[in-house]
């Protein structure tokens, strides 16, 4: 029999230090953070990241790699705030990695439509990644990304890449100048509703402001797209991600356990719940 | 959990029935209490904390047999004992992670009803699944459960209703001159052997007559996946004040906050979790201050929801003890089972 | 880092919330490390005039030279703290506001060559923008402390939400309402630990309100009970009168007297 100590040095609310390997700002309300933490993950999974004083938060991966782990971040509250000022080279205390991943291996062959919105590009980024590393797995890919401005861009460097390699099609809500990777003024909405044809093969994903993603799903659905053809993330105030606290759970569903991604039919009836 | 696992996960819960009896006599009781106070924590149901204005009965340590509220059910639940209310996480010091010490001494629970040891059960399949709360473990491994029969159920509960299940290490029956007393598991038998001059082996003496329970409330329907948009459901939120007490009175309800104190050097400090309520609307808000299930419609059916169905998908039991406590801690008294009742 | 200077002051009120700085006994030293304190008429003779990190205010506003004093403060400091429920809703001193009749001898303060011509007594927040407000009659010294230490990290600070009947379960306690006392306490912000609950006192509400206060339900709830809905509505009054009256604004218990 194990004893109370050896039990509680396992406790799963325990973080472990890493360290912060890269940081760069993205806009001017959001910045990336790569650590070196060697953590085998899949596309759509999370992490804890944890400041003693100030809070713990959940922050979805934005990379896909064995070596590294990347995460987006938009200054919200308290602990992002305080997230913000982490300098290169600094130790950063997280755990991980949570939530049930997109399952890749079932879209082999598949075309793939990955639809974000703002901050919602972010958890996305990692399955495009792997999509990308995997390319000849899966048929055509089209990306449509909407932000604000063409201030509020993330993922520059990427997207310098991905324009070439999938089609990519981004929209502002405003523009006011130039525009940049041929940006549209308009939501995503509508390049959605106008680009995607009667495609029954599809897989999509989106992920975005709960609107957004509602009105792209009955766009998609109008075109003819099965419920099971579409994945969707969704967002919960949670503490522990190991479906304890009980704070993420939809419609008895764990956003931790059997999220953040779920399959459109899953909780199309239970957006507020 | 996939299928396979919940058999699996069940098995190592619930316990295999010894069918072992004995008979304990009640001129015996005191002195068995009395050496259980000498080795042991011994943990009982009283009439109220002497030191409340308005007293209602809970679970407190036990200095004198004769402390002892036998009577009905408590008011407050049993769960503080395993869920710590204030359970420090661990310590901090700057980026420096310190585990926390906890003091235990074996506990050992009498006077538990059904509707608590099954609380514990259900709690038991949350905090004990594949991603295991060390905290709660290690109150739990501490504790010695014996429970107490009820035959007549109070003004509130209903547990015929809702299929408890076997969950104990002892349970007493009262027989009038004696208690009989069944064993649950391999512990329940070595603590017997412990005090084998009071407990005489007699087997078959808990009759099925004895194992009744005579509710005066009944649930008739465990099945409201149909009636989610039902307008009844209104009757129960349209009375609701908003104070979270059917909550934190749920044998059952386990959920969470988790804080960060900090001392005034700014870098020490421990993480503590906290009892949160579903029926608050603080419960969801998330950054940039969207709260779901705003409305407080939303919220009872979430409870009702939880109680009734949600867990019952997952873990194949349901959640709900039958124990009536929410009904009777509610300032409105809200009789939700009425109101499924009532529906179609 | 510097230590942010700090001001603890007071207008028309009792100085109960600035003892209840004090009176952390266990940690005032703690707290006078941490901050570098201006001036706070109880434990020092200094006067301050110069600019400052955070004020904390108590006290409602009954005469110009309260409204000058608070205005002055706001210009000169960064972080204005609206401490006790005299600066965040009124408290006692506005209670007069809700009573038209009968209450004469609440009046006669009016007379007071300092009150003439000023209306009537209200809460800090009423006259300038604060950035928090730590109610309370006194405010919870946990909750001072807290506010202090979150400030000092730089943290924005969120008071406590829950309505008091949770931390008043947790302490195991009975239900006030139960007995037909006149309990806000679902209505009312928590964080005071339940005192007056615990104690066997029904809340009066000094905290202020939670954002989703369900008085439709609370006064149902009274009416079934027997209680007249004018003696709740009073009860109510009684410390944040002007934040409820201001919630049930164009319901059908806004003209209760």
């Amino acid at each position: 029999m194990t004893t109370k100590e050896e039990i509680i040095k396992k406790s799963p609310y325990k973080p472990k230090l890493v360290e912060v390997i890269d940081y760069h700002r993205e806009t001017n309300d959001t910045f990336t953070i790569k650590l070196g933490w060697k953590l085998k993950h899949e596309p759509g999974q999370f992490v804890f990241c944890s400041l003693p004083g100030i809070g713990e938060a959940p922050i979805s991966i934005c990379s896909h790699s064995d070596n590294y782990v990347e995460l987006n971040i938009r200054e919200v509250g308290n602990m992002t705030r305080f997230l913000s000022k982490i300098k290169k080279g600094d130790k950063l205390l997280v755990r991980g990695p949570y939530g049930r991943a997109y399952p890749m291996d079932k879209f082999k062959s598949h075309n793939m439509i990955i639809i974000g919105g703002g901050s919602g590009v972010a958890p996305l980024k990692g399955s495009v990644e792997y999509i990308s590393n995997n390319r000849g797995d899966f048929g055509e890919v089209s990306l449509f990304f909407g932000f604000r401005t063409p201030e509020d861009v993330l993922f520059r460097k990427r997207l310098d890449v991905w324009k070439d390699e999938f089609s990519m099609y981004i929209n502002f809500d405003r523009v006011e100048g130039k525009t940049i990777y041929g940006g549209k003024q308009g939501f995503v909405t509508e390049r959605v509703k106008e680009v995607v044809g009667d495609n029954k093969d599809a897989i999509v994903f989106i992920c975005g402001p709960p609107i957004m993603i509602e009105k792209v799903a009955e766009i998609l659905i109008d075109k003819g797209f099965d419920e099971k053809q579409i994945y969707i993330s969704a967002e919960r105030l949670m503490y522990c991600g190991i479906g304890k606290c009980g704070r993420c759970m939809i419609h008895g569903k764990y956003t931790c356990l059997d999220g953040a991604v779920f399959r459109y039919d899953e909780l199309k009836d239970y957006k507020d719940d | 959990m996939v299928k396979g696992h919940i058999e699996m996960f069940k098995k190592s819960l619930l316990f295999q029935m010894i069918m072992v009896q004995f008979t304990i006599d009640k001129g015996d009781f005191e002195g068995f209490l009395r050496k259980v106070i000498e080795k042991y924590d011994l943990i009982g149901p009283v009439e109220g904390d002497k030191s409340k204005l308005r007293r209602k009965s809970l679970f407190r340590k036990i200095v004198s047999p004769d402390e002892l509220f036998l009577e009905k059910k408590t008011y407050f639940p049993v769960k503080g004992y395993f869920f710590d209310p204030k359970e420090t996480l661990f310590e901090f010091d700057g980026d420096k992670i310190i585990d926390p010490k906890i003091e235990l001494k074996k506990k050992v629970f009498f006077g538990l009803r059904r509707c608590d040891l099954n609380g514990i059960m259900h709690q038991d399949m949350v905090f004990l699944d594949e991603n295991e709360d060390p905290f709660y473990k290690a109150r739990r491994d501490a504790s010695f459960l014996i429970g107490l029969h009820c035959n007549e159920g109070d003004d509130y509960c209903f547990c015929n209703s809702v299929e408890l299940k076997d969950f104990f290490d002892l349970m007493f029956y009262d027989k009038g001159k004696e208690y009989a007393v069944e064993v649950g598991t391999k512990k329940g038998e070595e603590f017997i052997k412990k005090f084998s001059g009071v407990f005489k082996k007699k087997d078959k003496i808990i009759t099925e007559e004895d194992r009744k329970i005579r509710n005066k409330k009944k649930l008739d329907t465990l099945d409201i996946k149909d009636n989610y948009d039902d307008d009844s459901w209104k009757k129960g939120s349209d009375l609701c004040v908003g104070c979270g007490a059917c909550t934190l009175l749920c044998p059952n309800c386990h959920c969470f906050t988790i804080e960060d104190e900090v001392n005034f050097d700014l870098k020490t400090g421990k993480r503590v979790r906290k009892p949160a309520s579903c029926q608050l609307r603080h419960f969801t808000r998330v950054a940039g201050d969207h709260v779901f299930r705003n409305e407080k419609l939303a919220r009872f059916k979430h409870r009702i929801y939880h109680q009734i169905q949600y867990f019952k998908d997952r873990h194949e039991e349901v959640f709900c003890t039958g124990c009536g406590r929410c009904i009777e801690g509610c300032p409105a008294r809200i009789d939700w089972v009425k109101i499924i009742n009532e529906m179609k | 880092m510097a230590k942010p200077k700090v001001g603890f002051y007071d207008i028309t009120g009792c100085q109960g919330c600035l003892l209840s700085v004090i009176f952390n006994e266990d940690e005032i030293l703690d707290i006078i490390n941490a901050v570098d304190i201006k001036e706070f008429r109880f434990i020092m003779g200094e006067k301050y005039d110069g600019p400052l990190d955070i004020a904390f205010i108590e006290g409602a506003v009954v005469s110009k030279e309260d409204l000058e004093m608070v205005k002055r403060l706001r210009e000169r400091s960064k972080v204005v703290v609206a401490l006790g429920t005299c600066a965040c809703h009124g408290n006692i001193p506005s209670l007069r506001s809700f009573n038209e009749k009968n209450i004469e001898y609440l009046k006669y303060d009016k007379k007071n060559e300092k009150q003439k011509d000023f209306g009537e007594p209200s809460p800090i927040i009423k006259h300038i923008n604060v950035e928090y407000c730590v109610s309370g009659c006194p405010p919870d010294r946990e909750e001072v402390k807290r506010f202090i230490k979150e400030i000092l990290l730089g943290k924005t600070f969120y008071n406590y939400q829950d309505p008091v009947c949770r931390e008043c379960k947790l302490n195991e306690n009975g239900c006030l309402l139960d007995h037909d006392k006149i309990c806000l306490g679902p209505l009312i912000k928590g964080g005071c630990r339940a005192v007056c609950p615990t104690s066997g006192l029904e809340c009066y509400g000094c905290r202020g309100l939670i954002d989703d206060a369900s008085f439709e339900d609370y006064f149902k709830l009274m009416k079934e009970k027997g209680i007249d809905p004018v003696m709740v509505k009073k009860h109510m009054e009684t410390f944040a009168g002007i934040e409820i009256n201001e919630k049930l604004k164009g319901t059908k218990w806004e003209k209760l007297h």
